[in-house]
């Protein structure tokens, strides 16, 4: 019993995989310097536990962390502000691993909109 | 399957707690306060498995923390799934949580085949029995913890 129990358990080990795009907890993961992109929203995906946005940007797709829908909401955006085809321009920390195309948004600006997702955040 | 992820994240309490503050945090709360009696039962009832607190009687510990444990577990499970429906097709691809899962189903079956053998109390189970039990149930609880907090560290 506890050895076909182990065994089951070793093959689901095998079969399972990561590939999701996961939100982070934090600021741990992220270079602590901002940069700024520039791009079109391809997909939106709010609500809890974070908002992630897929962003164009020059050919590159980058995942923009944004905020859960209270931090979305104290910024001022409203539901459908952050949908496809939309262009926004993001200011946050980008991961500190080079080859993910990853950021944390601090701040965003649809047209000359600003939304301060970080107040305390330069 | 795909259907029925689709479906559980249209339900109405999945919906509201995706935009929720408090209530996705309080359920967030109940599924770790959850964890917490679970774990926090089995690991010394195991220990005593093992040889540890000889002095104490078996079943008295068994009187306390075998329901501490199995309403731990029920609080988890039912936050567990709340916390899974405000993005169950997302949630479901992943290797770590599969890997939860499949360790809490494991610990389960193998705790209720264990007391349906032998008694709420296990008057009747033999020390081999109950230190092979052990075993398994060291290795699926806190397993399980593990996998789950590595969810948010290894994603992706």
């Amino acid at each position: 019993m506890t050895r076909r129990m182990l065994a089951v358990l070793l093959a689901v080990a095998l079969v399972c995989q990561g590939g999701v795009a996961l939100g982070h907890h934090g600021w741990s993961w992220t270079t602590g310097s901002n940069i700024e992109l520039v791009g079109v929203i391809k997909t939106a995906r709010l609500g809890n536990p974070h908002g992630i946005l897929e962003v164009e940007v020059g050919g590159e797709v980058w995942s923009a962390e944004v905020g859960q829908p209270w931090r979305n909401e104290r910024a001022g955006l409203k539901d459908g502000d952050l949908a496809e085809g939309v262009e926004i321009r993001l200011i946050g920390e980008p991961s500190a691993d080079p080859n993910e195309k990853r950021m944390k948004v601090e701040r965003l600006y649809l047209g000359d909109r600003e939304f301060i997702l970080y107040p305390d955040r330069d | 399957m795909d259907a029925f992820l689709s479906a559980l994240e249209g339900t109405a309490v999945a919906q509201a707690l995706r935009v929720s503050r408090w209530g996705y945090a309080a359920v967030n709360g109940a599924h770790v306060f959850g964890i917490a009696l679970l774990v926090g039962a089995m690991v010394p009832l195991n220990l005593r498995a093992f040889g540890a607190w000889q002095s104490i009687p078996r079943q008295v510990l068994l009187r306390v923390l075998v329901p501490v444990a199995a309403v731990g577990l029920a609080l988890a499970v039912v936050a567990g799934l709340l916390l899974f429906s405000v993005r169950a097709r997302e949630y479901a691809g992943i290797g770590f949580l599969q890997m939860k899962l499949a360790l809490v189903a494991a610990g389960t079956l193998s705790a209720l085949a264990l007391h349906r053998a032998h008694g709420f109390l296990l008057e009747t189970a033999s020390d081999r029995r109950l230190v092979r039990h052990a075993v398994i149930s060291m290795v699926c609880w806190p397993g399980a913890l593990i996998c789950g907090r590595l969810i948010a560290f290894a994603g992706d």
